[in-house]
């Protein structure tokens, strides 16, 4: 028993000892340490190039009939510069160039194959994390330009993290104040609303402006240290034109036809839920499910799965899948269908009753690798996805994502 | 009829992840979240998928709940 006693006392000696010598005072500590603490500046910049091309046959346009065939080439960049921990810029812009053959069915007069269009757009953010705090606020606006469209968004948006990191709720209010009138990029029309040549007699519609407000909240929860968990209700609110001037509606009675006719006003409550899972030492589970509905009778599930798996630190292969089913709307009939007493009527397919079904594959190398001092090679992406619309139309999108990141020191 | 389903999922996938969230949860240390951490494990869409979720929007007659923005913008939706 006494031996014991001095064995636990020699070793709780020993142990102050190391301690006492282990630990230098603080300005020793700074001295002789190989770490230095410094302020840095970063700037994340992401260059994403992204090719689209899609053939149908069921286009709005022609209601509900003829060649959806379409091209989109869409370079994107993103650079976000953090100046310190707690302030972050952003700009987002691009352009899409947009090859359609159902666009020049507006005119019913074929003077080529197809018509290019182009989308530009530009959106700057700017986000502060308040001092003392885990709380982030954000606002951004910018504007999208197209030459049947112009959009102004607006947004604010509010994070808080928990006292752990195991937990985020965010809130986020996004606006889009939209005109619908064509002719800004091309000086050929007047600014007016477009309507399929042989309908141009009549005058449909006396608004132009669409409103469009989106509350979106989510949820972040870490489970364990192998999952987490996310939730994202959203409540959206489109008001004005929600109609599309150019899309032709042909009747039952076999000869009378007009311009798409919907609602002013419109509802959408989506229910995103998404389950991370590492199973394993490779295999990464990505779960996501969305449940969709709409004050115009759409309901919607939405299900998709991608598995991560990292075959070296720096090289990772994810296949996926996605599978979307939906209910029609209301206003929804085929090509001569609508009928002459309803209110309101579209062909316009995307509000059919249909399933999509989409797989693809990511490749992602991430070496993070040094270009230069202060310059750094962070990822490259490859990702290819073949869609595919229960009514026929089948798609398939490339996109590869640059990522480069600079980091400056600051002077304290 | 179809708003009661709505609650009824809604509330059921609410209640589903409130009860994950409050009684199945374990606490992470940080020397505990190399997974946690690693960028296929980021919740939301990845940035390579942000076209992709323009096609939906566009093809589809349903969008948001995280998956891409759910109106506004363009021609579209």
């Amino acid at each position: 028993m006494t031996n014991k006693y001095l064995t636990l006392a020699m070793l709780v000696a020993a142990l102050h000892a190391t301690g006492q010598k282990g630990r230098p005072d603080t300005a020793n500590h700074r001295a002789d340490s190989p770490y230095k603490k410094q302020m840095v500046s970063r700037t994340q910049i992401q260059v994403l190039f992204a090719f689209y091309t899609q053939d149908g046959d069921h286009s709005a346009i022609t209601g509900g009939i003829g060649t959806e065939w379409l091209h989109v080439y869409s370079p994107e960049f993103t650079i976000t510069h953090q100046p310190d921990s707690n302030r972050s810029l952003s700009l987002n812009g691009g352009i899409d160039i947009i090859t359609s053959a159902s666009m020049n069915m507006i005119s019913l007069m074929r003077s080529s194959a197809s018509r290019v269009s182009d989308r530009f757009y530009l959106s700057p953010g700017y986000s502060y994390r308040l001092p003392k705090t885990r709380t982030r606020l954000g606002v951004n606006t910018g504007f999208s330009l197209e030459s049947a469209y112009l959009s102004f968004p607006a947004g604010l948006s509010v994070t808080h993290t928990g006292p752990s990191g195991s937990r985020e709720i965010s809130a986020s209010l996004q606006c889009y104040f939209d005109d619908l009138r064509f002719g800004r990029i091309s000086d050929t029309y007047p600014l007016a609303l477009v309507y399929p040549i042989e309908l141009r007699d009549t005058s449909w519609f006396s608004i132009y402006r669409r409103y469009s407000y989106n509350l979106d909240l989510s949820f972040y929860q870490v489970i364990n240290s192998k999952m987490q968990f996310a939730l994202f209700p959203e409540a959206v609110l489109q008001k004005g034109l929600l109609s599309t001037p150019y899309h032709r509606v042909y009747f039952d009675d076999g000869h009378t036809e007009r311009v798409e006719n919907l609602p002013t006003e419109r509802w959408k409550f989506p229910l995103g839920a998404q389950l991370n899972y590492f199973a394993g030492r490779r295999v990464i589970i990505r779960s996501y499910y969305r449940y969709y509905h709409d004050n115009w009778g759409i309901i919607a599930h939405t299900f998709q799965m991608e598995v991560p798996v990292k075959f070296t630190p720096t090289f990772t292969l994810s296949p996926y899948v996605r599978f979307h089913t939906q209910t029609a709307a209301w206003y929804f009939h085929p090509y001569k269908q609508s009928n002459t007493r309803d209110k309101f009527y579209t062909s316009n397919y995307e509000l059919s009753a249909l399933n999509t079904y989409k797989a693809g594959l990511s490749a992602r190398y991430a070496p993070q690798n040094a270009l230069s001092h202060h310059y750094f090679f962070d990822a490259l992406t490859l990702r290819y996805s073949y869609y595919k619309r229960s009514d026929g139309l089948y798609a398939h999108i490339l996109s590869l994502l640059l990522e480069l990141e600079h980091v400056h020191p600051k002077s304290n | 009829m179809r708003i009661p389903n709505l609650v009824r999922i809604a509330a059921g996938i609410l209640i589903l992840a409130l009860t994950g969230a409050t009684t199945g949860c374990t606490t992470v240390r940080p020397y505990q979240k190399a997974r946690l951490n690693d960028f296929n494990m980021r919740l939301g869409k990845t940035d390579i998928e942000k076209f992709d979720e323009g096609v939906h929007t566009y093809r589809e007659g349903a969008s948001g709940g995280g998956n891409g923005k759910a109106s506004g913008g363009c021609g579209c939706n």
